[in-house]
This record gives C-alpha cells, sequence and structure tokens, in this order.
C-alpha cells in the first residue's frame, strides 16, 4: 500500500528579491513497510522534502497524499494531530527535552496523545533502544549516540506509521551510527516501521531497500 | 491537559530562579496595591466620619433655591418638634466677616449655632484643643479654628474684635481653639446663635438645620415627610452629603490609582520580559513540542500557565504582606499635624480587589509572550534560526 505519495511537490523561499527554488516538483511514492533512503547533495531539497511530508512545513504547491488522503491544505491543529499519530521525527541535532528525563522524554507524546499505559510503553520502548537502564538520566549526562537512541524511542512512542529520520547518525561517530541503523533496520524488519531517512553516507544508503536520488529540488532517474 | 501542565512545571522548576524575582516583584506590586488603597479608604473613612460628626445630620434643610436663609425658623422648630422619630436639630447661620486682633486681622467664616440644640445632634463642640468649648448661656465667647488663632497669635481668654459682613463690629472673648480635621479648620470662628441673629438682623432665620433621626436609616422616607409639612424645597440625606464629600476626594483617588497602576505595570513587566527571555531561550524545544504534535493553543497554555501560577503565589504574598502591612499602620498611625492621625483602613475587599486586578494584569502580560510561543515557526526553531 502507498503511504507517501507526493505530486509536483513544490517549495520556494525568498531570499530578500531572490527566489530560492528548494524542490522543484518532486513525484514520489513510497510504499508501507520501506525503509528508504535519500540522498544527494549539500542543498538539494532533501530536508525541505521530509519537511513537507513529516507536516512539519507546507509546499508552495504541490500535493501530499497520506495513505491516499490528501493532508497538503490541512489546518495546524489537524497538521498537529497528525504529527502526533502518525509521524515519528529524527533529526540530525538531538532534541530531547533537556529538562525531561530520558524516561519523561519517551511518555511525553503519549500523554499529549492521552494514553494511558504510558509508563509501561516508554520501558518498553527504551528497552528496545538499548537504554532500559537509564530511565532517571538527563539527556545531558548521557553520550550523543545514547541521545539519539532516546529520540527514536521517543518517535516510536504514539506507534507512528512512518519515523522520519533527517541525518539521524549526522553527528555520531561510526559506531554509534552502525548502532542506530542497525536499529532501524530492526524495527523495519521486526515491525514492519516504514522509515524515511535523509543521509549523506552512501554505506548506509545502501543498508536501506532504496535510494531515492535528489539533486537541484528534483527526483534524479 | 495534564501533559500541558506536566511540561509547564518541568519547564518552570528549571527557571525557579528567574521565577522568585518575579514572584517578588508581583507580591510587592499587590501589597502596595493594598496598602495605597487602605490609606487611601483611612483617610476618606476618617474625612466622611468627621464630617458626619460635627457638620452634618442626618437630614440637612437648606434654604430654597431664591432665598439665602431659612424663613419662619420658629415655626419650623414647632412642627419639627412635633414629628415622631426626630430626636433633635439645630439651626445654623453662616455669615462672612473679619476677625481683628491687634494690629492684625484675616477673612472669617462665622458660625452661629445654639450650644444646648447642636449638642444634641453633632459633636463639633467637643472638637476643642484648649480651652473651655461653648457654652450655651456665653453671649462674648467665641470658638476660633486653631489655624487662624495661629495666624492671629490669640490666646484663650484674648479679645478679638468681629466686623461682620453687614459692617456690624463685636468684641469677643476667646474661649477655646477649635480643631476638627475639616477645612473648617483654616478660618472658622464659632458663636452663639443668638449673637449672629442680633449682628446680622436675622430674627427668626437660620442658614441650615441638621436634624437628628432616631433611625438614620429611615432619612430618605423622612426627607420627603419633613419636606412635605415643613414647606421646604431642598433638603439633602446624609447618604447625599457623603457623596459630595467623595468627589471631592476624586483626585486624590486618581494619583492613588495612578500609583497602582505604576506598580501593577513594574509587576506584569517583570513577568512578561521573563517569559520572555524564557521562551527566547526555549525556541528550539518549542520547536520540539510543536513537532511532535503540540497544538499552538497548548503550547500558549503552558505559558499562561506559568504566568498564573506565578502569579497566584506572588499574589499570596503579597496579600500576607499588604494584610500585615495595612493592619500595622492601623494600629500604628501616622500623626498628621491636620488630620490627628494618618493610617489606612483595612476591609477584605483590598485584598479581594488588588489580587483580581493583579491576576488579570498578569494573564495580560504573558499573553504577548505565550502568544509569541505558540505561534514559533518549527522548521526556523528547530534548525536554529
Ligand atoms: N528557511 C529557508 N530560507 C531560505 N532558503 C532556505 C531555507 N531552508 C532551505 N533553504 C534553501 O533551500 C535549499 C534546500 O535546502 P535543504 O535544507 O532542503 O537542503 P538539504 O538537501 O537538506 O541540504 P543538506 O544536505 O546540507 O542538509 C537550499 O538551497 C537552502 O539554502
Ligand atoms: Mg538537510
Amino acid at each position: 500500500m502507498e503511504i507517501i505519495k507526493t505530486s509536483n511537490l513544490k517549495k520556494s523561499y525568498m531570499l530578500g528579491n531572490v527566489e530560492v527554488k528548494a524542490l522543484n516538483g518532486v513525484d514520489t511514492s513510497i510504499e508501507q513497510g520501506e525503509f528508504v533512503a535519500i540522498m544527494g547533495p549539500s542543498g538539494c531539497g532533501k530536508s525541505t522534502f521530509l519537511n513537507l511530508t513529516g507536516m512539519l512545513d507546507t509546499p508552495t504547491s504541490g500535493e501530499i497524499y497520506l495513505e491516499g488522503k490528501d493532508v497538503t491544505n490541512m489546518n495546524s491543529n489537524m497538521r498537529a494531530e497528525y504529527r502526533l499519530k502518525y509521524m515519528g521525527f529524527v533529526f540530525q541535532f538531538f532534541n530531547l527535552f533537556n529538562e525531561l528525563t530520558v524516561m519523561e522524554n519517551v511518555m511525553f507524546p503519549m500523554m499529549l496523545n492521552k494514553r494511558s499505559n504510558y509508563k509501561e510503553r516508554a520501558k518498553e520502548l527504551l528497552n528496545l533502544v538499548g537504554l532500559g537502564d537509564r530511565l532517571n538520566h538527563l539527556p545531558s549526562e548521557l553520550s550523543g549516540g545514547q541521545q539519539q537512541r532516546v529520540t527514536i524511542a521517543r518517535s516510536l512512542a504514539n506507534d507512528p506509521k512512518i519515523l522520519l529520520a533527517d541525518e539521524p547518525t549526522g553527528n555520531l561517530d561510526t559506531a554509534s551510527s552502525i548502532e542506530i541503523i542497525e536499529l532501524f533496520r530492526k524495527l523495519n524488519q521486526e515491525q514492519g516501521q516504514t522509515i524515511v531517512m535523509v543521509t549523506h553516507s552512501p554505506e548506509i544508503g545502501g543498508m536501506t531497500d532504496r535510494i531515492i536520488h535528489f539533486r537541484d529540488g528534483t527526483i534524479e532517474h | 491537559m495534564s501533559s500541558v501542565f506536566f511540561y509547564a512545571r518541568k519547564d518552570a522548576k528549571k527557571n525557579w530562579k528567574m521565577f522568585v524575582f518575579v514572584i517578588m516583584a508581583i507580591a510587592i506590586s499587590t501589597a502596595n496595591i493594598i496598602i495605597i488603597n487602605g490609606f487611601m479608604d483611612g483617610l476618606t473613612d476618617g474625612f466622611l466620619e468627621k464630617t458626619m460628626d460635627t457638620s452634618s445630620g442626618h437630614i440637612n434643610i437648606y434654604p430654597n433655591e431664591q432665598d439665602k436663609y431659612i424663613e419662619g425658623l420658629g415655626i419650623k422648630e414647632k412642627k419639627l418638634d412635633g414629628l415622631d422619630g426626630v430626636v433633635a436639630y439645630s439651626p445654623r447661620i453662616t455669615a462672612g466677616g473679619t476677625l481683628h486682633y491687634k494690629e492684625k486681622f484675616k477673612t472669617i467664616k462665622i458660625l452661629a449655632l445654639d450650644p444646648s440644640k447642636e449638642n444634641e445632634v453633632t459633636i463639633l463642640l467637643s472638637k476643642i484643643d484648649s480651652g473651655k468649648t461653648l457654652a450655651a448661656n456665653d453671649r462674648d465667647g467665641i470658638l476660633i479654628s486653631y489655624r487662624l488663632a495661629d495666624d492671629l497669635k490669640v490666646k484663650i481668654g484674648d479679645e478679638a474684635t468681629i466686623v461682620f459682613e453687614n459692617g456690624k463690629i463685636r468684641v469677643f472673648k476667646i474661649r477655646g481653639i477649635l480643631h476638627t480635621g475639616l477645612a473648617m479648620d483654616t478660618n472658622t470662628i464659632i458663636i452663639n446663635f443668638e449673637d449672629a441673629s442680633e449682628q446680622l438682623n436675622l430674627f427668626n432665620k437660620a442658614s441650615i438645620i441638621l436634624v437628628k433621626l432616631q433611625d438614620g436609616t429611615l432619612s430618605g422616607q423622612y426627607k420627603n415627610k419633613i419636606s412635605g409639612e415643613l414647606g421646604i424645597q431642598k433638603i439633602k440625606e446624609w447618604e447625599q452629603e457623603i457623596e459630595s464629600v467623595l468627589s471631592s476626594f476624586k483626585t486624590f483617588r486618581d494619583i492613588s490609582n495612578f500609583m497602582n497602576a505604576i506598580g501593577l505595570f513594574t509587576g506584569a513587566v517583570s513577568v512578561g520580559i521573563v517569559l520572555y527571555i524564557n521562551i527566547l531561550h526555549r525556541r528550539r524545544q518549542i520547536g520540539i513540542l510543536k513537532a511532535i504534535g503540540m497544538k499552538d493553543s497548548q503550547v500558549l497554555f503552558v505559558y499562561i500557565l506559568q504566568a498564573v501560577f506565578l502569579g497566584i503565589i506572588g499574589i499570596l504574598i503579597g496579600d500576607a504582606l499588604g494584610y500585615a502591612g495595612t493592619k500595622y499602620l492601623e494600629a500604628h498611625p501616622f500623626p498628621d499635624p491636620t488630620l490627628g492621625s494618618l493610617g489606612p483602613r483595612f476591609h477584605l475587599s483590598l485584598i479581594y480587589d488588588a489580587s483580581l486586578v493583579t491576576m488579570l494584569i498578569i494573564i495580560l502580560a504573558a499573553a504577548i509572550p505565550a502568544l509569541m510561543a505558540s505561534r514559533t515557526n518549527i522548521i526556523k526553531a528547530i534548525w536554529g534560526e
């Protein structure tokens, strides 16, 4: 089943009087359960694409369909609802809540989603990412790789249909990077998690089902 | 909702040092409002009380519109005597003139009254600093207000000359010094009613009659009754007299409200600024909040909630300080040469009003940074622009 589809997706920014075309007509289709890598030179629009499909931003034109539903023109409340229930995000820079413990960071999206058994579920997820013994630590007490694993646990909290990762290993050493990618593969293979991941590393890209190549705001065929 | 509370609490905990400072600003502003308003109430109440005690009956009868004096005093007094519920009345004459002592003189207001009647209605004649008060049969004595005595340097027992507004001249003896804490302290002298009638040729006339009722709350009913039976056009209840006293305090009230507003503004601005700084520091965290699905309205609420929390603590502390301060100053008022003493008067509504107004202003002040936070652009916040 087609979980993400974009049609002639465009996004441009105005820098003073100059129009920067970050995306210039992107047509993609990603199947449920796929593990896809997005690659391409810096500035070709990878992050822009991910932000649009993740409903963090709105396109200048074109359409986005999630599970066949046109979500392009949803209002900001509905977009928030969608992000909460259907999306998980992992960014290059660690994006944890510094004032919350590891456990609370993972609990929080579930509290926001009014789930009841969020404590057990948070522990479960932290065990899954191998941090079951760090529940009460603050993010600042963890290594970069560990923080990124907490972020992944948090992104999975509400069982998202789609996991979006923008250079999740961009700030990590090789060993930690491999741990993260192994974790993604495990999630993808064992739980059928759909994952769209931006990466600059050909090795990491090679570990996915499919690579989508971007160049100058469009897809390279 | 619980998640919003949860995050607001965690976020506030991280900032407690700045928040302590804000709480203090709110507390001081609240206490300030309570004490200043307490002083205003004390001042007004004191003035009202004195005015009622010395210068007004439950009902005051004035001359008809076109007349300078109430005519036919004798008949009117008889009718008042016949009215059930009228306990006492005191006719007064007011006139102008000058008071001469040695080579000095001053313009004066002459207040003439019958001490035996006046004492049934007011306590004016007991407001004596030194000397004796005016006796009923004392046809040579006068009371002189303390500032007038200071100005003319007259003492008890001295003889001074009054030139009445119609040019008649008479020498009187100073019996006592009057001190009421009211405007009449500047240049009033009190003489016997009969003396004034004689000098001003006012037989059977008065400038005002103060009427004391058995039950002051029935003044409205008696106003109509007296007005009808005595054929009087102009008659005022004590509530109306109070209103005119209160209106003379309007400027004072305006000034004190202005001072309160400045205090409030300081408190509110400090809340606004601290929240604003906090939000600037947390732009990225707010971006993440929104990215993982927190709605704009929920982000807004996180910060309003923090402001309400700061407000409640600050206001409670301010209430306690304001209560303690007002109570203390009520018990230990500042001595004041004119008023006797100047202190606040405590009333529970002082606390309600100050708390309510402060909370409203805090929420308004918080709304601006909270709205900013809720409108944070996710992409810009997360990518650190
Ligand atoms: N907020 C913005 N304002 C102006 N231009 C922007 C903005 N965000 C992105 N761009 C521009 O859009 C283009 C695409 O940016 P994007 O971040 O999607 O690239 P990217 O492929 O993710 O690059 P990188 O590999 O360096 O992360 C770039 O030219 C970038 O300068
Ligand atoms: Mg990028």
